[in-house]
């Protein structure tokens, strides 16, 4: 009840305050023959609130309950503009004197009723921005929920880097950290596979089809680095996605391919093939370092080039930018270096050795993924005394 | 093996000419990439490609073809490298598509006088151990 009161006491001015205060109270106190008394119910307060509550509460009809209020709005427009027309009517010239403190306080009402009526828009404005802002919040608090579970799986830290990203690149990612999570989960149930099947020696060709699954998840990794890298490059490069002990050997946004080779144990013919795969590999790593060398010497160059002077150096950046699209070939041909050595690996090997490969491969990211929930989870350093 | 130069193609200074002139003094493996800079005679390139066991052209400062030219280096092969300019980068393109009979990117590697791949199949045939042996017999490996 105060509070509409209130409302309407503060929007109009403060010599009106008072007598439009003292008239509301005396119209509802006692119905006069200018309020009919179902428009007095619909002007109660009380009522008003429960109008605005149930909006609140419902959550979603605000409109059919601003018709309502528009409408009795207007019906007190319309019907003080009546009353006051009747008022109006019978004055004579010899009672003008009589009815003008009357039209006086009929203007006042009127102009209360005004100002009700703004204020009464003007909250509901405030509500639904506030109603806006709150779906929008409920939002982004089940994706940073879902963010940082994906996080907090992988022992690493993922949400720092969305900051002032577009909604793509964001969304771009946040697709991409979830896919990844529920790829560790299949590469996890597959070593297990391969584990209980080599210890069951189980038929060469039964094995053969757990080989090739295991090295299409692994192509199917890749394919999904390369979508994501079109988004954001510098994210993938920058192993956020990788646990905090993977990250360490990270190259080029993945593992070294050079580290597919440690394996045993192996024919003379499939050692000197081996050897040969690793020279190979290394050089490929090597090529691919240097162009990587190279591009970063370019981006340098160009971001620190031109004059000193203060904002003129959008062009240079803009260069840089253009240069560093190559970032993505570079992902792209790593990937492809990982893919082409994992196949040669699978030709020289037997498939029982490519199993025990594969198992020997998911084992030891396994074991890094552990290291690096052990490494978080540390105990506290003892504080200097 | 190397040969020894005759002089006269010594004076007939032909791209092709300089690239064996320098794979004589400086020895396979060492040495700098020799540039060139594609200029509007359409001739050139053609004349570039027949002549050159290997020959990779890409776009000035591309880091790819640096990549491309560094593992070529490794192996022992002393690529002539053509870095086109961007206003000549479509006619050079055209001009090799001719040559190939196909579309052709950036960066591009041409072995005997015809097109190889870019980076990627440069990369597979590397790891295969396939790329070697072409390179040895375009002549562009003497070991």
């Amino acid at each position: 009840m105060e509070e509409s009161k209130l409302s309407i006491a503060l929007d109009i001015n403060s010599t009106c305050a008072k007598v439009a205060f003292v008239i509301i109270s005396k119209s509802m106190n006692s119905p006069t023959p200018q309020f009919v008394p179902s428009r007095l119910s619909i002007y109660e307060p009380i009522h008003q609130i429960g109008i605005w509550g149930e909006n609140f509460k419902r959550n979603g009809n605000p409109n059919t309950s601003t018709s309502l209020i528009v409408e009795v709005d207007n019906k007190l427009e319309n019907e003080s503009e009546t009353t006051s027309h009747e008022m109006l009517a019978p004055t004579n010239n010899y009672e003008q004197e009589a009815s003008k403190p009357i039209d006086k306080i009929q203007r006042r009402l009127a102009q209360n009723r005004e100002a009700a009526r703004k204020s009464r828009l003007r909250k509901k404005a405030y509500v639904q921005q506030l109603e806006n802002s709150r779906l929008k919040l409920i939002q982004l608090e089940q994706e940073l929920q879902r963010v940082t579970q994906q996080g907090l799986y992988m022992g690493g830290v993922s949400e720092g880097s969305h900051i002032g990203f577009s909604g793509t690149v964001t969304s771009g990612i946040a697709a991409f950290e979830m896919e990844y999570g529920r790829w560790v989960d299949v590469q996890h149930r597959q070593i297990c596979e391969l584990r209980t099947a080599l210890n069951a020696h189980i038929s060469d060709i039964e094995l053969r089809i757990l080989v090739k699954s295991g090295m299409g998840h692994y192509f199917e990794l890749f394919r999904m680095k390369s979508t994501v890298a079109k988004a954001d490059v510098f994210y993938v490069i920058s192993g956020v996605w990788k646990t905090s002990a993977e990250r360490f050997f990270s190259w080029i946004g993945g593992f070294r391919p050079s580290e597919l080779l440690k394996l045993d144990p192996l024919t003379e013919q499939q050692i000197l093939e081996v050897c040969n795969l690793k020279q190979s590999c290394q050089q490929a790593e090597d090529a691919l370092s240097q162009g990587m060398e190279k591009l970063q010497e370019t981006v340098s160059s160009t971001v620190a080039g031109g004059p000193v002077a203060e904002d003129s150096y959008i062009p240079q950046v803009a260069t840089a930018m253009e240069k560093l699209e190559a970032l993505v070939s570079f992902v792209n041909q790593a990937d492809h270096l990982r893919q082409e050595t994992l196949q040669q690996m699978s030709r020289i090997l037997t498939t029982r050795q490519a199993a025990r490969g594969l198992l020997a491969l998911g084992e030891y990211f396994h074991r890094l993924r552990a290291l690096s929930t052990l490494w978080a989870t540390r105990p506290p350093e003892p504080s200097l005394p | 093996m190397q040969e020894a130069i005759p002089y006269k193609s010594y004076m007939a200074a032909t791209a092709g000419g300089r690239s064996r002139l320098h794979n004589f003094l400086e020895g396979a493996g060492n040495g700098g990439e020799h540039r060139l800079v594609a200029n509007g005679c359409e001739n050139s390139v053609t004349k570039l490609v027949v002549e050159n066991a290997v020959i990779v052209f890409g776009r000035r400062g591309c880091c790819m073809c640096h990549v491309v030219n560094r593992l070529l280096l490794g192996l022992g092969v002393n690529p002539v490298v053509c870095e086109v300019n961007e206003e000549k980068e479509e006619a050079v393109l055209h001009e090799l598509s001719v040559i190939n009979g196909g579309g052709v990117q950036f960066p591009a590697v041409f072995v005997g006088g015809k097109l190889f791949g870019g980076l990627d199949r440069v990369m597979s045939t590397h790891i295969t151990g396939e790329l070697v042996p072409i390179l040895k017999e375009a002549g562009a490996l003497w070991l």
